[in-house]
């Protein structure tokens, strides 16, 4: 089988990779001069940051994108964050931020801090919500229904904002105890050894080993369709011709490729299901400093931050992200749709958070990244994602667009992923 | 180069930028260290950089 595909991001790697190994005929298209999309580094003033993600990969080694990349037999190596996260908090009974104090309390001990009444209950919820998961209403409405107390409105944001980019009331509770369930199944985050990088870099050492091309500065203009089937596309100008055309751009660019028009009746549903899909926009601010700033390999969570959801610091496995001696310090916060078009003053609260954070120590501001419409966080928020296919057969959509049910980032584009080429693999 | 409001601040041509002449907040600026190499263009995912006039 001849494929081609569009976008030479994680999606479309691992699915490059995975049709190479089955033996297809496989060419990739990317629009930059870079392979990996936001999963892959860029070197910056000696540090290794990243074009989106930060170095983690959620569910580490044995979650849904490390099992895939074992599958594949991806030269990779992944090491389990530990402790998988840890919540820092004020010192002060009711204290609503850290300029007094603070405190990292593990994330397991995290119901020490309800109320007597609302630890028996969640002992009761966890167990009844795991057997019967809510089937409507966001994780912030259940929050306020079963729990009534800040701390956990603040900790559901926190999590949210750090895993989805999302605050707590845009995410569907089912989707949330989807992913709690994954963290009983699958276990928490791990770093790969030389960041997003090492992953992009082994899913192309595989594509390559079975000769086929990823064609960067090669941009896709056209998705050819004969009889409601995908047979090829346009690339600066020229035509290739396949049995399948795969694309990672999510599906409201993909759409754009193609003549809607001729599409018969039936498609119209799936064009208004695009068009209501709306990507998740965040910052990330890369610290460099010389001294560690959180000490461990997880995530350190901050509900009392104004804007900052979490941070990692990956130097702590893998110093070579950081030139000898420096540490590197990834900070991620939600930005909310309606303060998009407030970037800076929303730059400005989480740079606040970051000095009371990190109160004392010294540190330097070396990027701050931003991501929202059509280079997000996630093309599609989570919770709201599309299946892979589309009303034209032969084409499927993979990557952030399409991620799988209660996958997180990149666990979510591997879930996705191996939906949609068993599914091509199924039936052809 | 002049950087127009389909930039979404992610800093890639910072990252590519050989003279430091890219600073990012929220949006891309350019400063005047700029030499208009235009390699920054290529890197932009968002195609929000063009040659100034």
């Amino acid at each position: 089988m001849k494929v081609l595909v569009i976008g030479s991001g994680l999606g479309g790697l691992l699915s490059a990779a995975w049709l190479s190994r089955e033996g297809h005929e496989v060419d990739v298209f990317e629009r930059l001069p870079i392979i990996g999309g936001r999963f892959t580094n860029i070197e910056y003033k000696g540090f290794q940051l990243s074009t989106g993600a930060l170095h983690m990969i959620p569910h580490g080694p044995t979650g849904p994108l490390g099992t895939l990349l074992k599958d594949l037999e991806a030269d990779v190596k992944i090491v389990r964050s530990r402790p998988m996260t840890t919540i820092r908090i004020p010192t002060e009974k009711d204290a609503m931020d850290y300029t007094h104090g603070f405190q990292d309390i593990e994330f397991h001990d995290f119901r020490k801090h309800f109320s007597l009444l609302n630890r028996i209950k969640l002992a009761i919820l966890i167990t009844t919500t795991r057997t019967f998961p809510p089937k409507s209403g966001s994780m912030a409405h259940w929050c306020s229904k079963n729990l009534n107390q800040d701390w956990a409105l603040k900790l559901a944001d926190s999590f949210c904002g750090w895993a989805l980019s999302l605050k707590a009331e845009n995410v569907p509770a089912t989707e949330v105890f989807e992913i709690i369930e994954n963290m009983y199944r699958y276990s928490g985050p791990g770093i790969p050894v030389g960041g997003c990088q090492a992953v992009t870099e082994a899913l192309i050492n595989i594509i390559s080993s079975h000769g086929n091309k990823i064609h960067t500065s090669t941009e896709v203009t056209q998705i050819l369709v004969e009889n409601n089937k995908a047979v090829g596309l346009v690339a600066d100008g020229n035509e290739y011709r396949a049995d399948l055309v795969i694309s990672d751009i999510g599906h409201l660019e993909t759409s754009r490729l193609y003549d809607t028009n001729a599409l018969d009746t039936s498609a119209a549903s799936y064009f208004t299901a695009i068009r209501k899909l709306r990507p998740s926009a965040g910052v990330k601010i890369c610290l460099a400093s010389n001294e560690p700033l959180i000490e461990h390999t997880g995530v350190l969570l901050t509900p009392y931050a104004q804007r900052i959801n979490g941070i990692d610091e990956v130097t702590n496995v893998d110093p070579s992200l950081a030139p000898a001696g420096k540490h590197l310090i990834m900070a991620h916060q939600c930005v909310q749709w309606e303060n998009i078009g407030r970037l800076e003053e929303e730059i400005d609260l989480g740079l606040r958070d970051l000095s009371e954070i990190f109160a004392g120590k010294e540190y330097e501001v070396l990027l701050i990244q931003s991501y929202s419409g059509e280079w997000p966080v996630n093309r599609s928020s989570s919770g709201s994602d599309l299946s892979n296919r589309t009303p034209i057969e032969g084409l499927y959509v993979v990557g952030d667009g399409a991620k799988g049910k209660g996958g997180i980032e990149v666990d979510g584009i591997a879930l996705g992923v191996r939906t949609a080429i068993n599914d091509i693999l199924n039936s052809n | 180069m002049k950087i127009d409001e389909r930039c979404v601040g992610c800093g890639q041509c910072t990252a590519f930028c050989p003279k430091n002449a890219i600073i990012v907040k929220g949006i891309a600026r350019i400063t005047t260290d700029c030499i208009q190499c235009k390699i920054c263009m290529a890197y932009c995912p968002m195609k929000a950089i063009e040659e100034s006039a």
